[in-house]
């Protein structure tokens, strides 16, 4: 499934793509995150725990990041399973420098499998919306610290 | 399949509930048409479940200061079946009327169905359209919340841990108020596509007063103010209804998933938005 979206971040351009790659940051970002370590160039391990609703899950998986171009955009390529089922996704993060900071847009493909995906089918792009709007809301809020 | 193992508490008391919850690990049973199954696939597996159906304080539809309680633990089957509610709320018995199957009904509850806070849930829409009201007990007493308030995104609302949904309030309606809850149904689920619920008042042959309410088309339900501006003050002709109707998706982020993409969304949330106006127009005196 197709997710895209834009979102702003009160951050110069350089910084916002700083920010966005620093594993420090995103661990507390990322919705659910309980850990993020590195296990290569550009390589992490991921554990998170996702709540929502009456849902809650563990989740076990790599973040991995390639195609950098310096301030203006990266690949994410993110795989996590757990009990509840597996996603698996990729997506390209486009900056670009406005008044208010700077905009990141980003457009990717996101497979999601097993019993979540069996039973919450016409959940999905609700979900993975909130997620990323919840990620932009704490990286807003780490960005002015 | 069968669910993890769970404690199970079944307090008579609000406070009793209350004090169960307070660690924050309890998950409150109403109707359990949502929490059961995800319990049974064990996509979810709270430790200790509290089941609301004894306590007391949370059933009952009651009339007072031009407002119309419903307690949180009624079923929707009671809702759509009140006297009361049909004749003073007739948009809300309506919408109950629509939502899932009958064995749905007769179980889930109001509370529940607001606390779950589905995007696609039927009651949001009546309850945006309503400018509705959530009463809320937890530790520090009772708060009243406009369910605009409420209702914050996919499946989050300004319940806090540790607090309970003990009621929902709508207004009674003047005589001559026009409603109509219109919704296009997800035929497995019963869970709408889109649903638009829509009140309508009129002076003197013009639209004096409109609320539409929306819901599945966005990450919550919502009321499309753009629309009620711009039927207010006209006759609500064909063509003031179409052209009020083509906004209700301006602004919105549609939901997209295997049953209908969001270009498709929110196609379907003017046609039956406009549908849902001429219903509610052609209702009203």
């Amino acid at each position: 499934m197709k997710i895209s979206g834009s979102h702003t971040v009160a951050l110069g351009k350089e910084r916002a793509y700083e920010v966005l790659q620093d594993p420090a940051i995103l661990a507390r970002c990322i919705p659910g995150c309980e850990s993020l370590d590195r296990i290569g160039d550009d390589e992490y391990q991921m554990r998170m725990k996702m709540v929502l609703a009456a849902v809650s899950g563990q989740f076990a998986g790599k973040v991995r990041i390639a195609d950098q171009s310096p301030c203006d955009s990266f690949r994410l390529i993110v795989e996590g399973s757990g009990k509840a089922g597996f996603m698996k996704g990729e997506g390209l993060l486009r900056l670009s420098g406005i008044e208010e900071g700077t905009q990141v847009d980003f457009d990717g493909d996101v497979q999601v499998g097993g019993t979540i995906a069996s039973v919450g089918q016409r959940l999905i792009d609700a979900t993975a919306k909130l997620m990323i709007k919840r990620f932009f809301a704490k990286l807003a809020d780490s960005a002015v610290e | 399949m069968i669910a993890q193992d769970f404690n199970y508490s079944t307090p008579a008391t609000i406070e009793e509930a209350l004090g169960l919850i307070s660690g924050g690990e309890a998950k409150l049973l109403a109707g359990g048409m949502s929490l059961i199954p995800l319990m049974k696939l064990r996509l979810a597996a709270p430790g200790h479940v509290v089941d609301l159906s004894r306590v007391a304080g949370l059933s009952g539809i009651s009339e007072a200061g031009g407002a119309i309680r419903v307690g949180a633990m009624m079923t929707h089957y009671e809702v759509e079946s009140s006297a009361l509610v049909r004749a003073r709320c007739t948009l809300l018995a309506e919408t109950a009327a629509m939502i899932g199957d009958v064995q749905v009904r007769n179980r889930g509850t109001m509370g529940g169905a607001v606390a779950h806070a589905d995007p696609s849930a039927d009651y949001p829409a009546a309850l945006q359209a309503l400018e509705a009201r959530v009463t809320i007990a937890g530790a520090a007493g009772t708060r009243v919340v406009s369910v605009d308030e409420f209702f914050v995104d996919t499946f989050t609302t300004g319940l806090e841990p540790g607090e309970i949904i003990t009621g929902i309030e709508v207004p009674v309606e003047p005589e001559g108020t026009g409603v109509s809850y219109q919704k296009m149904l997800q035929p497995a689920s019963g869970f709408a596509i889109v649903g638009v619920a829509v009140r309508i008042r009129k002076e003197g042959g013009v639209i004096s007063f409109a609320r539409v309410g929306v819901t599945g088309l966005g990450s919550r339900a919502y009321r499309a103010a753009g629309v009620e501006e711009r039927l207010a003050g006209t006759a609500g002709s064909a063509s003031d209804i179409a052209n009020a109707a083509a906004v209700i998706a301006d602004g919105i982020d549609a939901n997209s998933d295997i049953h209908a993409s969001a270009a498709y969304r929110a196609q379907m949330a003017r046609v039956f938005g406009a549908r849902a106006i001429q219903a509610a127009v052609n209702r009203a005196a």
